[in-house]
């Protein structure tokens, strides 16, 4: 009884407000405006248990103290009339809510808008300088601006002093083109962008009247972004409004709702209006991203599923990881599926961490180990394993491209050399990328420096860098600005420069290759003619004229604390390995406007591998001894739905690597590659161009590209039929010498002979409702087995879901 | 209701599919023995709609995007920068001409329209036009649109032996933006993808893998190998959850479906045609697709994509930004013009002469179009505010060009046709009601067109 009644008013805190703990606030609480020009968005909202639950600003009557200071204008933002303070107050059936408000600087001259600060922000908003319009690298219509206001001194030099000054005329605002075309007062290809009665119109008017001001160096910078509601609890159907204020370097605050771009992470959950306004259509946990000067934060909805609260299957676990999941699923109401048992858990876990099965009598000591610590004691040894060496050692060579249409075969084993001992050593992260960006010398004493025969030149240098050690694609900026973040040419340029010293020279020995670098050379950037100081992404440029490697800086920079995306994207490539789902998704797409699925999350598992000392092998162990990581992927009711928040563990079929390699083991028969040493298996492949029918068909990558998007999961038809009718099983059933010759001469009955045919590939005995379809199937289960009977048999678990699947 | 062997009941509607009306008919007699009396059939099937003749579309995807200056809309009296290498040649429609690099094509112009105001206001990455323009949609986080021929299997719920959506040679690649291409289903889940083929049709060794067990594998054994696989399925539960596992048992059911099926066979099987009729569709990996879409559509596919090329680095495609990894202008008349033109001639003369063009409608797009003025490098870079598109067939009329661009190709003048707007005409000619809606996210309705979308009526018979 005590239990239940527990269980009930769980449900009742988790659910439904308790009368009492329900109150309205206004939001922001501190309103301070200057200026005639300047407004704040205000949004009332309901609180239920200190969480953001309700939008009330249209339904709450709200009135201001003084009408002389401040009023209410009907899209909910607060209109300056008069300097002085006075208060906003709200009421909401009983709740009541009371903010100050204070206002100067309405009397007297107003100062005129700044370049940099406000009439920037007005165009970008307006879409003026975006990608698809006068942002493009050609412009568009005769007029160019840098991509949304990077580089204000070009804009200005346009808009005022080209196209003979029609642009902006000072004398007469209402005749400058700057107005009149955004207006539509004119002709504009890109139609109406300013509505005049706005106060975006108010400030470009204000800004030429005031003698359209240059760009000031003093102008003050942007330095964050604060949203109202940080995060809000709501239904599908429900709307919430967001204010957002920008801090500035000299200090001041100001509302810049109607400036910035808004976005969101899962449109299935909810959209966002260009004004702020979020609408929620689904459930489950979505960001609002918020875009303003290169500034970026982010609000949570939270949009519960429906049904019981969950109860948490073991909240023993003290596990920091267990902790934050298992907070996730409480807030979205999702409950945790229950640990999975020791035949699902023994498959996965060799298969997510060492891409193999467990062997027959591997599974079978598991089983019937008693000990409580059995787990902890298998992911320990599985953890030191050569196949799990061997598992990485691939993973990091599709990382790193070893493939030998780019790199001699004698300067490949070599690379390939140097990465395996690493992980064998389970060097830190951050020395092992260290290594490789700072490697010369011969490319076969050390293997690292193949990195540099594979990728030749600064851009590819510069392309793949960043996207293998920090998940940031910069390729569009290689010919001009990136069209959707906020990279241009010049970052891009500058970037590649840190490369334009590495030198190869061919060596004596077959396949040798020297690295070095020189103490001259530069890239010039292609449309100012002259190379650009070399300069890491928003670091410091280094001294052109310094001949020291300029590479050691690079390493410095990407692998140093000030750069998180280095350890947040390989933490991501390792829990998307073993959870399916990278905490970002796409797995290597780390950037602001992509948070993560659970932020707090990503924040004390990186946290964690930082203070481990970039320990790769300590990450492992962490996430596998999880319960996260080791529940059923059985969902439970309302938690089908769920493929991020790791309710469940989610299926997902073998890599193709895996399965070759698992077909192999479950047969006894291993697979052959051309001028390869027989019994060698795919997971100990060094070059993608080994041929194989099957790793291709399912989904190896080409090395051809760094983009995680090269390795192909996913089930498809081809698949299906070469799993049925190909010769990669039925050719292994054919061949002697495996399993099946192995149970002939053992001379065992179709229930050992299931045993054996079923724990070797699915590591759980046959079920009594298999036994006896088999059964009536074959007939006869004393006597033993025919050939033809054990390759079916085989034929049927190898291709069953179960067997492709790790689950 | 009328099929018999379907795995739920399908309602009697408007929706009722021509392929039901042939499978009840076929299987009259077995339908009679369950009760229904001949009469009752009559009065069933009259109570339906009269079915229309089901349209089919391949839709050949110009990877890279041509340039509207060196295609169809040429500009022979610009200046030398604008106009480019190629000259116009008139066609057997007075007043059209396009350009040199397209001989055999000019012969059709009364088959096909030129729409020559194609334009989109997005980002000019490659993948984005991708998307806009196989789906009709701009993609946002969460949220990916199904191509064409996903919805319409989706929306037309057509079953049969052969797949309804077929994407050859092999998907769209990487091309810059990392985004998704819109080439799968999106949010209708993996089992309307399409059938991807995977493999070149012009190589020798073409066939389609393991189409067919082993010859030692009889239909006994066969049958017993599926009904103990099925036994092992059935056994556990731990792949409730998973779509991906929902996915391989589609896949299963597709291929078994396919293995056996003769007409399924028959479509892949390129070697049946004679020589000259290969060579006339060209023997690369366009025209041979070409050819194979041919055989498909008889077969019974729906819709067919094929993707010209495959990706824009390091191959040679439409994409003449003139430098390296990317296309020099050149390659138009070496490789792009003769593939396009011999693949594409080939197809609809083919189509016409076998009774087919009348109910398959042929789409030829690129993502976008290139620069007016020919850049430093000889090549034109991208430019989304204005290209080319051909559509024929079905109950596209031909013979027209629809809307024109400024004296240099460098914006609509008249009758802009955005990707949307391009989706209404296809949806519309394919028989697909813009009212309709398909189940996004969380079962959300999402309607097959963006609000506002406009059909191009005057393509429209």
């Amino acid at each position: 009884m005590r239990g239940s009644a527990l269980l009930f008013m769980m449900a009742i805190c988790g659910l439904a407000p308790i009368a009492g703990v329900a109150d309205i606030k206004i939001l922001p609480g501190n309103i301070s405006l200057h200026g005639r020009s300047d407004r704040q968005q205000i949004v009332i909202e309901r609180f239920d248990a200190g969480r953001a639950s309700r939008d009330v600003t249209r339904q709450a009557h709200s009135s201001v103290g003084n009408p002389a200071i401040v009023k209410i204008g009907t899209d909910g933002c607060l209109i300056p009339a008069g300097d002085g303070d006075t208060t906003l107050t709200a009421t909401f059936g009983k709740q009541m809510a009371t903010v100050r408000v204070h206002v100067d600087g309405i009397r007297g001259v107003q100062p005129v808008p700044g370049f940099k600060r406000d009439l920037l922000p007005v165009l970008t908003r307006a879409g003026c300088n975006a990608g698809a319009c006068h942002g493009a690298a050609a412009g568009k219509g005769g007029l160019r601006l840098s991509l949304r206001g990077y580089d204000p001194d070009a804009d200005y030099d346009v808009l005022c002093r080209q196209a003979r000054g029609r642009r902006v005329t000072p004398g007469s605002p209402e005749q400058s083109l700057v107005l009149l075309k955004p207006l539509m007062e004119v002709p504009h290809g890109g139609g109406e962008r300013l509505k005049a009665q706005s106060p975006e119109t108010a400030t470009v008017r204000a800004w030429i009247k005031g003698g359209a001001p240059a760009p000031k160096p003093a102008e003050p910078e942007t330095l964050l972004l604060e949203v109202f509601p940080e995060s809000a609890w709501m239904h599908p159907g429900d709307k919430q409004q967001l204010a957002i204020r920008a801090h500035y370097s000299d200090g001041s605050v100001r509302d810049v709702t109607r400036l910035v771009k808004f976005g969101v992470t899962d449109a299935a959950i909810a959209t966002v209006s260009d004004s702020g306004n979020v609408s929620v259509s689904g459930r489950g946990e979505c960001a609002v991203t918020v875009w303003y000067a290169s500034k970026v934060t982010t609000a949570r909805i939270v949009s519960p599923f429906p049904g019981a609260v969950p109860v948490q299957p073991t909240s023993t676990s003290t596990s920091l990881v267990d902790k934050l999941v298992n907070k996730k699923l409480q807030e979205l109401n999702l409950p945790a599926s229950p640990i999975a048992s020791d035949n699902e858990f023994i498959r996965r876990v060799f298969l997510d961490t060492a891409g193999m099965l467990p062997t027959l009598s591997e599974t079978k000591q598991f089983l019937a180990d008693t000990s409580a610590d059995k787990r902890a004691k298998l992911i320990d040894q599985l953890l030191v394993r050569p196949e799990t060496v061997d598992y990485w050692a691939y993973r990091w060579s599709d990382l790193l491209l070893l493939n030998s249409k780019t790199i001699p075969a004698e300067s490949l084993n070599s690379f390939y050399g140097f990465i395996r001992k690493s992980v064998q050593e389970n060097k830190p992260w951050d020395t092992f990328v260290r290594e490789i960006l700072t490697a010369t010398g011969s490319t076969l004493e050390n293997g690292a420096a193949g990195f540099y025969v594979i990728h030749k030149d600064p851009f590819d240098l510069t392309e793949t860098t960043t996207q293998a050690f920090m998940g940031l694609s910069m390729m569009c900026a290689h010919c001009h600005n990136h069209p959707l973040e906020r990279w241009t040419q010049k970052d891009y340029y500058q970037m590649a420069n840190l490369f334009a010293r590495v030198r190869l020279k061919t060596g004596d020995k077959p396949g040798e290759v020297f690295v070095l670098t020189a103490d001259r050379g530069d890239i010039p950037h292609p449309r100012l003619g002259t190379p650009l100081a070399p300069r890491a992404l928003e670091q410091k440029p280094l001294n052109p004229e310094d001949t020291a490697d300029r590479r050691l800086a690079l390493a410095n920079w990407i692998t140093g604390a000030g750069n998180p995306a280095f350890a947040r994207s390989i933490v991501n490539r390792i829990w998307k390995n073993y959870f399916a789902r990278g905490l970002v998704e796409k797995e290597d797409d780390i950037r602001a406007t992509n948070p993560p699925v659970n932020g707090e999350l990503m924040d004390a598992v990186t946290g964690y591998f930082v203070t481990s000392g970039y320990d790769i092998r300590k990450l492992m162990r962490l996430i596998l001894t999880s319960d996260a990581y080791q529940r059923s992927s059985i969902p439970v009711s309302a938690a089908r739905q769920d493929e991020r928040q790791y309710s469940h563990y989610f299926a997902r079929r073998l890599p193709a690597e895996a399965l070759l390699d698992g077909i192999s083991q479950a047969v006894g028969i291993p697979s052959e590659f051309k001028d390869l040493p027989a019994g060698l298996h795919a997971s100990q492949l060094k070059d993608s161009q080994t041929a194989s029918y099957f790793l291709t068909a399912f989904g190896r990558p080409l090395r051809e590209k760094t983009c995680a998007c090269e390795r192909q999961s996913e089930p498809n038809v081809a698949q299906a039929l070469h799993l049925v009718n190909g010769d990669t099983i039925n050719a292994r059933l054919k061949a002697p010498g495996g399993v099946i010759d192995a149970i002939i001469k053992a001379k065992l009955n179709l229930p050992e002979a299931m045993d054996q045919l079923y724990l070797s590939a699915l590591c759980r005995y046959p079920t009594p409702a298999e036994r006896k379809t088999a059964e009536a199937i074959l007939g006869n289960m004393n006597g033993s087995v025919s050939r033809i009977v054990l390759e079916d048999l085989s034929w049927s678990v190898l291709t069953s879901r179960e067997f492709v699947f790790n689950h | 209701m009328f099929r018999l062997d379907a795995d739920k009941p399908v309602t009697l509607c408007d929706g009722i599919t021509r392929r039901d009306f042939l499978h009840a008919g076929s299987l009259s007699a077995a339908a009679l023995g369950f009760g229904l009396t001949l009469p009752q059939m009559l009065a069933l099937e009259a109570k339906a709609e009269k079915p229309k003749q089901e349209m089919n579309c391949i839709f050949l995807f110009l990877l890279g995007a041509p340039s509207q200056m060196d295609t169809w809309d040429m500009k022979p009296d610009a200046p030398s920068e604008i106009r480019g290498p190629f000259k116009p040649i008139i066609t057997n429609v007075a007043g059209i001409q396009i350009s040199e690099i397209f001989p055999r094509m000019a012969k059709h112009a009364d088959k096909y329209s030129i729409i020559r105001s194609a334009y989109h206001t997005q980002a000019a990455v490659h993948d984005i036009g991708h998307q806009m323009m196989q789906t009709g949609h701009l993609f946002s986080p969460g949220l990916e649109y199904p191509n064409f021929g996903s919805a319409l299997q989706y929306l037309s719920k057509s079953s049969a032996d052969v797949p309804a959506h077929v994407l050859m040679p092999r998907p769209i690649g990487p091309t810059g933006g990392n985004l998704p291409h819109g080439q799968t289903a999106g949010f209708l889940g993996k089992r309307y993808d399409p059938f991807v083929l995977n493999a070149d049709p012009s190589s020798p060794e073409f066939h389609v893998q393991d189409l067919l067990p082993p010859d030692y594998i009889g239909a006994v054994r066969s049958e017993r190998r599926k009904k103990l696989r099925d036994s092992v399925d059935n056994a556990v539960k731990v792949f409730e959850g998973s779509s991906e596992a929902a996915l391989m048992d589609e896949n299963f059911h597709q291929a078994f479906t396919m293995m056996s099926s003769p007409r399924a066979r028959e479509a892949f099987d390129l070697s049946s045609e004679p020589k000259h009729i290969r060579e006339k569709y060209g023997m690369n990996k366009f025209g041979q697709s070409c050819l194979l879409a041919r055989r498909m559509v008889e077969r019974g596919v729906r819709y067919v994509t094929i993707n010209m090329f495959e990706t824009v680095f390091n191959e040679i495609t439409w994409d003449i930004h003139g430098s390296a990894p990317f296309t020099p202008i050149d390659a138009y008349k070496s490789l792009c013009g003769p593939w396009f033109d011999n693949g594409y001639s080939s197809l609809i003369e083919e189509l016409t002469e076998r009774g087919l063009y009348k109910n398959t409608i042929v789409v030829a797009s690129g993502e976008f179009g290139r620069t007016p003025k020919i850049n430093p490098a000889g090549g034109r870079d991208h430019w989304p505010a204005c290209w080319s598109m051909i559509m024929g067939g079905g109950p596209i009329k031909g013979g027209q060009v629809v809307g024109s661009s400024d004296a240099i190709g460098g914006y609509p003048v008249d009758r802009p046709v955005s990707p949307q707007d391009f989706a209404a005409t296809l949806y519309t000619a394919l028989g697909v009601s813009l009212e309709s809606t398909m189940p996004g996210p969380s079962g959300r309705p999402i309607p097959v067109c963006d609000y506002g979308s406009r059909p191009v009526t005057e393509l429209l018979s």
